[in-house]
């Protein structure tokens, strides 16, 4: 959802990565993309779809990509929460469409997606989530995320 | 003349200046023996030392991070750094020289300068022109994380389903005590016998 808020455009630049990235054999279309997105219990359109490892690992693959892709975007808005008195732009900007696309895709009723649309409480996991994009855009990215999303 | 590496992202540059061993025949432009270090972060002092105090450094920001995005308390201390978190935005670096009297060095680092510091960190891991001990904590993975998502896995997969099995077959049974009567059964066994 935090790439999705960076990028306009989420969807299409998700499915145009996994195929530069050859998981077509795993996603072959934006349809599987999305269904895989539905196991968010936090989504609307929640289904209960038993995820596939190598579905999770193209998904992992495809966020390290985009986080790499997304890095300076990433940064100017961490930068921009540090010194929010000078230069609150990009930071307030990011925040409004985060929470317009929360409403839009999640389900409001929910008591976690209710603590995300508290903008005093939802900075502190937008900043760890922007955090956790930043730190796995190495190389070594694709095993760090592994790694935290197993530890989580 | 020794070798100069620059590893750059965005506000941050670690520098690596060294020699390549030649008693095992590496390339002139490779170093594996490293002589100093230099860590430049923009509108910071620069941060220099020896290859004994890289790798502690490394470690330090590793396992920081490691822990402000795990919901841990953020706090990292040692006797060459500390790294505590101000507040959500801001941490306190704290290097300790090893040389007396000398004031310990603080700076304060946002989200995006600890980020570029952590990537300037894994160039360097992931060159293949620098050669360095690591000692460093693969992928930011505890020995405790790991056992613990090996344990999890194992008792849900075992102790579970044996486990609602008999928690459901005493429930189940338990209802039979509401249906039966004693008094009721010792009449059906003396009508029995009198036949």
């Amino acid at each position: 959802m935090i790439l999705e808020t960076i990028d306009l455009n989420g969807i299409q630049s998700l499915y145009a990565l996994s195929n530069r990235l050859n998981l077509n054999n795993v996603l072959p279309n934006k349809v599987t993309i999305w269904k895989l997105r539905n196991n968010n219990p936090l989504r609307k359109s929640y289904v209960i779809n038993n995820i596939k490892l190598n579905e999770f690992d193209a998904l992992i693959r495809i966020t390290v990509e985009m986080s790499k892709y997304l890095y300076p975007y990433i940064k100017e808005i961490l930068n921009s929460k540090e010194d929010i008195k000078d230069n609150s732009v990009i930071w307030n900007d990011f925040n409004k469409r985060f929470i317009e696309l929360i409403k839009e895709r999640f389900n409001v009723d929910s008591m976690r997606v209710k603590k995300l649309l508290n903008q005093v409480e939802n900075d502190e996991i937008i900043i760890k989530s922007l955090l956790i994009l930043s730190f796995c855009i190495s190389n070594q990215g694709y095993d760090r995320l592994k790694n935290f999303l197993f530890d989580f | 003349m020794q070798n100069k590496l620059s590893f750059n992202q965005s506000s941050v540059c670690l520098e690596i200046i060294g020699l390549p061993d030649y008693s095992i025949n590496e390339n002139k432009d490779q170093i594996s023996i490293i002589s100093q270090w230099k860590l430049t972060i923009i509108n910071k002092p620069l941060i220099e030392g020896k290859i004994e105090h890289l790798n502690p450094i490394m470690n330090a920001f590793y396992i920081y991070s490691n822990l402000l995005i795990k919901n841990e308390i953020p706090i990292y201390e040692s006797k060459l750094i500390d790294i505590k978190a101000d507040n959500l935005h801001i941490h306190n670096v704290v290097l300790k020289s090893s040389k007396p009297n000398v004031k310990p060095l603080t700076l304060k680092i946002g989200n995006s300068s600890l980020s570029d510091i952590i990537n300037c960190f894994d160039q360097l891991n992931e060159s293949s022109k620098v050669r360095i001990k690591k000692t460093m904590v693969s992928n930011y993975l505890t020995k405790k994380g790991r056992f613990g998502l090996k344990n999890k896995v194992k008792f849900m997969n075992f102790i579970m389903p044996p486990f609602i099995a008999i928690c459901s077959l005493i429930v189940f049974s338990s209802t039979f005590i509401y249906f039966y009567n004693p008094i009721e059964d010792k009449d059906k066994n003396e009508l029995i016998n009198t036949k």
